[in-house]
């Protein structure tokens, strides 16, 4: 008997039943089973010839032992026999060990140690470990699956040890080289990929990558990737590119690059793909995230090819399918605000219908009319109903609409006829020519927000912009400014930059129209770290008296410049330090939750945490933009954003005003247009938004409508009614109440405002860009949505998408096919092939999809070009399919 | 001639092969898709790179490419033109005219102490709007011949009216207060801490309408009756019979209020009206010398266009001294129809407006009715709303309803329930207007101790002028 057994309980591989099964053996050796006590007789003996002079002898025992431990294959739930009761002889085995001279026994020695070391060895010892790299270096499969997870998890520490020691890793990197195809055989990706992050060396993986486990090792790192340090990211992401492009997997490889931000990859899955439909598929991708991969000649291929492609990447079609959509699902009928308000089913205090216009309440269904009827191109207001009537109802509604409120109208006509460009700068063109300047500032909006997502190659938005900028009277130049953002959101237009910066630095233009300059700079260079952009909006914030609630727009352009970028934007936060004090707070909070975006870091929301504990003076508005930096920060990923609703909710109870303010929008931000995953959320928005403080009650009846936004959700419907008859003598509330039931119905529910797609693996940075402004001028609801500023609602045309997926064949056409439309079910590496979706109906394309809702092809008839069943999917025939004659 | 020949797209058409002299200015060639389009240069934007194209740019510049595709924008249509009558909004208006229009409906009145009897009978009459106008042309001078107290009641019912059509806040009907108890000192009782006491509202609300009969009569000179009367007057003829002597007398009167009895057998307006028109009474037989019971059977021989009725819920219980309450429920519909109880010379009269009303509702509800050929002259061609006659019809809607909450008429809360012109209902409960739905405006119908319905004031429905 080993004297050191009970201290051996503690072995790693299974804790605590060896000591028991050893005591039991102490007592009642006879309830061995005669074949046992065979096996165990056999064994001590093997043990002792082991230790014979002879090696001969030696070697035979040492063989016998060896494939006794091989042959036990029994569960990994108990220890395997043969091991059970070498467990006495392990000390005597090592001790063996030290005095055997070197020789190839000594190393078949060393291999059997390190096995029964499994069971043995003392925790944080790894003398498993240390054993095999004496052993023989032999077959390491051959000791079983549980053997080799054990050596990984032990080289995992070894590497740290030695890394921090400075000592030498190769004969570990010799292991993990062995260790890692062996897992990668055995469905065991995971541990493989594991391994590798452990010891640093992922560059390794590709070349262990077969046809048949690429792609749960992908998944794997892809989900991996949230959850890893910065830098770090990357190279996993890096990693999983090379992956997908070695088996050719394009989409795939393209949307890795998309996550990375890395065109160049972008471009050269591009260039290495050469099939047509598959790059029309890719076009697709592109289009949905706003960027482009320019067709020139290295990307050798048929000018008629080329501008097909090109039609696709410039999203000219979005238009053409959303409507398509729209005509399937028979939702092409206009709708009027009251449909939306459906007074009807308010029962009680429903508020009388007034005698007189009231202009809050027309301009209320202003943004409701346009964000519902938005992109079908007709509605009741705006757009003459044909020649009927001809201008007049038109010219009517506009002019029901008081001063500011007629740009928004204005606009609204833009947001109908969204994507729409040659149908609808038509409709927009006449309003330029109206001697009133609001109506002009409206009409220069609304280009800019039909053009939004849309690219041209005859560029009418800049054509028609860019003289207005420089325009006298304000409201046409925030007009024009506005416009130009939304239009060239992401695209790094250098025109605009040319034409903004001026502006931006010129001091004696007001601080609206600079600070929607600075935004519309912002948006258009969004995420790179553009320096000119950077130092022109830097020299504004010093030079000016910031004391306006639109100073706000200056430190969100500087902010958006640096979306997602990380520590790309340290050199300008020092500078933001030294500014004006009044607003160097706020715009360090805003830069910090704006290059952090989307990142799940936790440090940063622990940052923004504790500077919402500071309970300071009023006027300090930073805290509002740190408690929105949560949300923003945390979104990421799904348990980011769970732990950040905890943290909001104890906000909620022991913030100042200010705090309490954000918290709602914040909420609205982590779950916005998906109101069915957290309903505590929905519920928590509810209670707020009867909330005495009237600034929290409005951000959570806006913050209502952004979590429901297109998705017509029933219940949010009813919350808001409910509110429509509770607030109906609070002018202000209820405008809020009637925007929120416009986001709710926004696109008669085909459009989500989610910025995350491809199954919430990539961020549209233009998308949250949008979402991001109008968030941040909620913070201060009086002076900017309120007050004349509203048409900043339309900055969320950025995250406008239709939630849709559209079946093409290869020539483009609507293919209507089965799909399955159900609850995505996370089965990243989940043994075996699990469904990856749940409780699924059977619809055919085109289809809306609701955020956390998965689609897959019902029939086998097509192979979908791309892996993910989001937008437009390009189908492709199954040569290999045979139609079954039974149905 | 240098030329380019380059395609045009002008919203979703195209014009595939446009030729450009590039020695021409540009103007040329707006002038070329002018023809094309029929859209004028000046209304043309075509974008180039770098923006619009000038008037009198430079084509050498402007590098335009053999088959390019330009794109031109503009439209031949005029710019939206503000209406000439800009529109009114609530925020332009001063901020006490606000608040009525925003909530559609108008100002609540302040309880003086134990006024609700007062406040309710005002709100009641103040939705007829033509009570409401007839006041508003009364003037100042407009004699004080006779009765000084009616005339300065009046005044005060024209101010108070007109305070209520304009404020928002809740109206103080002091001085209509002050005037209307000295005018009719039974409402000046006291009780014993000096407050004013409660008071029934049917007897504030006929004493009211009687005074403003009085006072509110055409410009002399005029044949037409007095405008009360002509509103809220109901003519009845009356048949007395004398139980022992079958001795007949008729009469005639006009009465201001049809009443509704409330007996074991009465569940709903119908039969309670029907058995408010026939009663017994003991008068004096000229022929017995001596008075005997005679019963009374009445018919309307005209409608006004207001109906009021009043349910005869309070009886003088001796052994308690105090007006007791009957709180038996009497259901009362939304629309009346009066037809039963007028005369055959009315019913004769009512029948063609009634049938045209029908056939317009029909029409409304979508129903093609084919309208009877007949003779004479279409019922249509004439004029309804001016007749002589209240109600063309006998058909009634409920516009207005009191209510009372309690067990005695001089206790209790009054309440007025008030159709407004936009059809919505709200509740006037002193000062804070309430809105109601209409459903629930029939379950005041009593049977409990909820509000239960006192005075009802139906209106008339009129066939419209075609």
């Amino acid at each position: 008997m080993a004297p050191d057994l009970k201290s051996d309980s503690s072995a790693p591989q299974p804790p605590a039943k060896p000591a028991k099964d050893a005591k039991k053996k102490k007592d009642e050796k006879e309830d061995l089973s005669e074949e046992d006590l065979a096996l165990k007789q056999q064994l001590e003996l093997y043990v002792e010839r082991a230790q014979d002079s002879d090696p001969g002898v030696q070697r035979l025992a040492l063989e016998s032992m060896r494939q006794e431990i091989r042959s036990a294959t029994s569960s990994m739930t108990s220890v395997p026999k043969p091991l059970k009761f070498l467990r006495p002889h392990y000390g005597t085995l090592k001790a063996f060990f030290q005095k055997m001279p070197e020789s190839e026994l000594k190393m078949y020695m060393a291999d059997i140690i390190s096995v029964l070391a499994l069971t043995m060895s003392e925790e944080g010892e790894r003398e498993s470990l240390q054993y095999r790299l004496l052993g023989s270096k032999g077959d390491l499969g051959s000791w079983g699956h549980e053997y080799v997870r054990n050596l990984a998890g032990e080289i995992g520490l070894e590497f740290q040890k030695r890394r921090s020691e400075e000592e030498y890793i190769s004969s570990l990197m010799d292991l993990v080289k062995q260790i890692v195809p062996f897992h990668l055989q055995h469905n065991a990706e995971p541990e493989a990929v594991d391994l590798l992050m452990e010891v640093e060396t992922l560059d390794i993986l590709p070349k262990f990558m077969e046809k048949a486990n690429f792609k749960r090792t992908c998944s794997y790192l892809l989900s991996c990737a949230s959850y890893v340090p910065e830098l770090e990211d990357i190279s996993v992401l890096d990693i999983a590119y090379q992956i997908y492009s070695k088996f050719e997997q394009h989409t795939d490889a393209l949307r890795v690059a998309l996550r990375l931000g890395n065109l160049q990859y972008a471009r050269a899955t591009f260039a290495a793909c050469k099939d047509l439909s598959e790059r029309k598929q890719l076009c697709y991708i592109l289009a949905r995230q706003s960027e482009t991969v320019e067709l020139d000649d290295e990307i050798p291929m048929e000018d008629e090819h080329r501008d097909v492609l090109q039609d696709i990447m410039n999203n000219t079609k979005l238009c053409e399918g959303y409507l398509t959509l729209a005509r399937d699902l028979d939702v092409m009928e206009p709708k009027v605000p009251e449909d939306i308000y459906k007074a009807h089913l308010i029962d009680g205090r429903a508020s009388a219908g007034a005698s007189v216009d009231s202009a809050r309440q027309n301009l209320a269904a202003t943004f409701v009319n346009a964000f519902v009827n938005a992109g079908f191109g007709q509605d009741h207001l705006m757009t003459s109903p044909a020649e009927s009537s001809g201008s007049t109802s038109t010219g009517n509604w506009l002019f029901k609409n008081k001063e500011h409120g007629k740009a928004s109208a204005t606009a609204s006509l833009g947001l109908i006829t969204l994507w729409d460009v040659d149908g609808g700068l038509p409709q927009i063109d006449k309003y330029l020519y109206s001697t009133d300047n609001h109506v002009v500032a409206g009409a220069l909006l609304a280009v800019g927000i039909i053009n939004c997502g849309i690219r041209n190659d005859c560029d009418p938005a800049y054509a028609l912009l860019y003289d207005s900028v420089t325009k006298d009277d304000p409201a046409v130049r925030i007009g024009a400014i506005m416009g130009l953002g939304l239009a060239y959101a992401g695209t790094q237009k250098e025109e605009v930059l040319e034409l903004l910066t001026p502006i931006i630095s010129d001091s004696r233009v007001g601080i609206d129209v600079a600070g929607f300059a600075a935004l519309s700079l912002g948006l258009v260079y969004v995420a790179s770290c553009h320096e000119d952009a950077a130092q022109a909006i830097l020299l504004a914030m010093m030079e000016r008296d910031n004391d306006d609630p639109l100073a706000r727009f200056l430190c969100l352009g500087l902010g958006l410049l640096y979306l997602g970028k990380q520590d790309a934007a340290e050199a300008t936060f020092e500078v933001v330090k030294t500014v004006n004090e009044k607003i160097s707070n706020y715009c360090q909070v805003t830069l910090e939750s704006c290059t952090y975006a989307g990142t799940g870091n936790v440090l940063k929301v622990q940052k923004f945490l504790s500077q919402c504990s500071d309970h300071l003076d009023k006027g300090e508005s930073h805290q509002g933009a740190a408690v929105l930096g949560i949300g923003l920060v945390a979104m990421a990923e799904e348990l980011g954003s769970d732990m950040a609703l905890r943290a909001l909710e104890h906000l909620l109870q022991y913030g100042e005003p200010n705090i309490r303010r954000a918290v709602p929008l914040a909420l609205g931000l982590l779950s916005i247009s998906n109101p069915k995953v957290r309903l505590n959320v929905m519920d928590t928005l509810s209670r707020l938004s009867h909330d005495t403080d009237s600034e929290v009650a409005m951000a959570a009846t806006i913050s209502l409508g952004l979590i429901g936004a297109g998705t017509n959700n029933a219940r949010i419907a009813g919350m808001l009614r409910s509110l429509s008859s509770y607030y109906y003598k609070d002018p202000s509330l209820l405008f809020c109440v009637r925007i929120a039931q416009g986001l709710v119905h926004m696109g008669k529910g085909l459009i989500t405002l989610n910025p995350y797609h491809s199954d919430r693996f990539l961020l549209s940075t233009p998308a949250i860009a949008g979402i991001v402004a109008v968030l941040h001028a909620c913070l201060d609801m009086k002076a900017i949505i309120l007050g004349k500023y509203h048409y900043v609602l339309y900055y969320l045309v950025l995250a406008m998408q239709p939630r849709m997926l559209m079946t093409v064949d290869e020539n483009l056409k609507p293919l209507p096919v089965p799909v399955r439309v159900g609850i995505a079910v996370d089965t990243v590496g989940q043994a075996g092939r699990p469904k990856s979706i749940t409780g699924f109906q059977t619809h055919t394309t085109p289809v809306l999809l609701a955020t956390g809702e998965r689609a897959e092809l019902a029939t086998e008839k097509y192979t979908p070009l791309s892996s993910v069943l989001e937008g437009f999917v390009v189908l492709r025939e199954n040569p290999d399919y045979v139609e079954d004659h039974l149905n | 001639m240098p030329s380019v020949t380059v395609s045009v797209k002008w919203q979703k058409e195209l014009f595939p092969s446009v030729e450009i002299d590039t020695e021409q200015p540009p103007y040329v060639f707006k002038c070329q898709l002018f023809d094309l389009t029929g859209v004028p240069p000046d209304r043309q934007k075509i974008m180039v790179k770098g923006g619009l194209l000038k008037d009198d740019g430079d084509w050498s510049k402007l590098a335009v490419k053999e088959g390019q595709r330009l794109m031109m924008m503009g439209t031949a249509e005029e710019a939206p033109k503000a209406p000439e009558k800009s529109t009114l909004f609530v925020e332009d208006l001063p901020e006490n005219e606000q608040g009525v229009i925003e909530q559609g409906f108008t100002a609540g009145l302040m309880n003086l102490g134990n006024t609700c009897y007062m406040n309710s009978t005002i709100q009641c009459l103040h939705s007829v709007p033509e009570l409401r106008s007839a006041l508003k042309s009364y003037s100042a001078g407009a004699g004080t011949d006779m009765d000084p107290s009616s005339h300065t009641l009046t005044l005060a019912a024209r101010d108070l009216f007109g305070e209520l059509d304009s404020s928002h806040r809740a109206v103080a009907p002091l001085r209509f207060w002050t005037l209307l108890r000295s005018k009719f000192p039974q409402f000046a009782q006291q009780a014993n801490n000096g407050a004013y006491m409660q008071q029934d509202a049917e007897e504030c609300w006929t004493q009211l309408v009687y005074t403003l009969s009085q006072r509110l009569r055409p410009s002399s000179g005029e044949t037409r009756e007095a405008t009360l009367k002509n509103l809220f007057g109901v003519d009845i003829s009356s048949r007395i019979k004398c139980a022992e002597t079958e001795e007949e007398t008729e009469e005639a009167e006009t009465v201001y209020s049809l009443k509704c009895h409330i007996s074991q057998d009465v569940n709903h307006l119908n039969e309670g009206l029907k058995q408010g028109l026939k009663s017994e009474l003991e008068k004096t037989s000229p022929s017995l010398g001596r008075s005997a019971v005679h019963s009374k059977e009445s018919v309307i021989t005209r409608l006004p266009q207001y109906l009021t009725v009043q349910f005869v819920r309070f009886f003088w219980k001796r052994e308690t001294k105090q007006k007791a309450k009957i709180l038996r429920k009497v259901d009362y519909p939304l629309v009346l129809d009066v037809m039963g109880f007028c005369s055959e010379d009315l019913k004769n009269e009512l029948k063609a407006p009634r049938e045209l009303l029908r056939e317009q509702e029909d029409r409304e509800a979508g129903l093609k009715g084919k309208r009877k050929i007949e003779d004479g002259p279409a019922p249509s061609s004439m004029d309804w709303s001016t007749t002589e006659q209240g109600s063309p019809t006998g058909i009634y809607d409920l516009v207005a309803v009191l209510t009372h909450k309690g067990r005695s008429a001089d206790s209790g809360h009054y309440v007025a329930w008030v159709k407004q012109e936009n059809g919505k209902w709200i509740e006037f409960d002193d000062d804070r207007p309430i809105p109601q739905r209409e459903e629930d405006i029939t379950k005041l119908s009593g049977g409990g101790d909820w509000h239960t319905a006192y005075i009802c004031l139906y209106k008339s429905r009129v066939p419209k002028k075609e």
